[in-house]
């Protein structure tokens, strides 16, 4: 094999575009699979097979955007098949606090106590999972497998003003009721166990009409039910590449700049269009729909140049759930790693 | 204990013997609802 400088990739740039691009066009999406063949390119010189030390020289994080309860970032030089691994690991594989088992004392209301409790499930609880355990089948409950919630509203009619008290039942009304020992595993104020927001309507009240019902939380998956995920979704993208030929001027710079619904382009004091705002594009094609603009106009997308976002249900930071994932997909390269072992061996 | 009924339409409580008619002692409405079970009743969250 030859052994040249790597980083450049291929010297024909229509075979290195192919490389590293996806291409759309009006038909469809062209080379959406990489070649992984370590032998692709030997004959232009270009050694395709994996190497540890070149994966981490081109290996990048960057951080593009971090809020409260969302991330950002992009990864760069990485393949598919792992972006994806983490990404369905963030949503199915994390495991957080929802509650589960839903003990209802009385319930007058018109919602019926199964669609309740099923609406009880899906509201987020905002704390720390780590501290707990997850709960064996068939045991008790103990006080690091379980947290009890109290949800106690009578909707009554003001007997001075009229006003109605307590019109919608609230998450805010949901009351972290400690057991045992439980004060202790939550020093700081802000970290004690309640729901996410406290303004999520559970359902609503007419005067007279009460809820009297214990929620028992534990820790498990998203894969055993969504309510457990702790991101409202996490997903990527591919960094766009647009590039727009010399030829397009004038006229029809600005009729390109009408195509695009997101104003991708903008035109330039030489007259010249250039895709500005790549990160906007939502690969519509409509910027292509024109045969006559196919020619000109070229929408790529960088094939191992993924960005992420990551939305937080709020149990666990954005950056948890991710550094969490990588944790987790670790472990699961370990199990593999021992069962070959075990196999050759 | 006696088996007590709501009026389904003016929502008193009345008990009903065997073999008395279905029938609201105040309002003659005859659809009367049994009472919820005061004891704890469990659901699974899903
Ligand atoms: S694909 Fe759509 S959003 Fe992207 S540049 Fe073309 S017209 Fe604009
Ligand atoms: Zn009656």
């Amino acid at each position: 094999m030859v052994n040249k400088s790597t980083t450049n990739g291929v010297s024909d740039p229509n075979l290195e575009n192919k490389r590293t691009k996806v291409t759309l066009t009006n038909s469809g999406v062209e080379n959406a699979r990489g070649t992984y063949y370590s032998g692709a390119y030997t004959s232009v010189g270009y050694d395709n097979s994996f190497n540890l030390n070149r994966f981490k020289e081109n290996f990048k994080i960057n951080i593009l955007s971090e809020s409260a309860n969302e991330l950002v970032f992009e990864m760069i030089g990485i393949d598919a098949p792992i972006a994806n691994a983490l990404r369905r690991i963030m949503i199915s594989e994390i495991p957080t606090m929802a509650i589960e088992k839903v003990y209802i004392i009385n319930n007058t209301s018109i919602l019926q106590d199964e669609v309740l409790a099923h609406r009880l499930g899906m509201i987020p609880i905002k704390v720390d999972p780590r501290k707990f355990n997850f709960k064996l089948p068939n045991k008790e409950y103990t006080a690091e497998d379980t947290l009890i919630f109290q949800l106690k509203v009578k909707c009554e009619k003001d007997s001075v003003t009229g006003k109605i008290i307590n019109e919608t039942a609230l998450s805010k009304h949901l009351i972290w009721v400690p057991t045992q020992d439980q004060e202790e595993m939550f020093p700081n104020e802000e970290d004690r166990p309640r729901p996410m927001e406290d303004d999520i309507p559970i359902m609503k009240l007419r005067p007279g009409q009460v809820i009297d019902i214990q929620c028992y939380c534990e820790k498990n998956i998203g894969r055993e039910h969504i309510k457990w995920s702790p991101v409202c979704t996490a997903s990527y993208r591919l960094q766009p590449v647009i590039s727009v030929d010399k030829s397009i001027k004038g006229d029809k710079a600005n009729q390109l700049l009408e195509k695009c619904p997101k104003k991708v382009f903008d035109i330039e004091d030489s007259g010249q269009v250039v895709a500005a705002r790549p990160l906007d594009c939502t690969m519509c094609r409509e910027c292509i729909r024109d045969p006559e603009f196919e020619q000109n106009v070229k929408i790529e997308r960088v094939r191992d140049h993924f960005i992420f976002s990551i939305e937080s249900t709020g149990a666990l930071k954005s950056r948890e759930i991710f550094q969490e994932a990588i944790k987790i997909f670790i472990e699961k390269c370990n199990i593999v790693e021992e069962s070959i072992n075990k196999l050759v061996n | 204990m006696p088996c007590l009924y709501i009026c389904g339409e003016c929502g008193a409580e009345h008990e009903i013997k065997p073999k008395e008619p279905v029938k609201c002692k105040d309002c003659t409405h005859r659809i009367m609802y049994k009472k919820r079970t005061d004891k704890m009743i469990q659901f699974e969250a899903r």
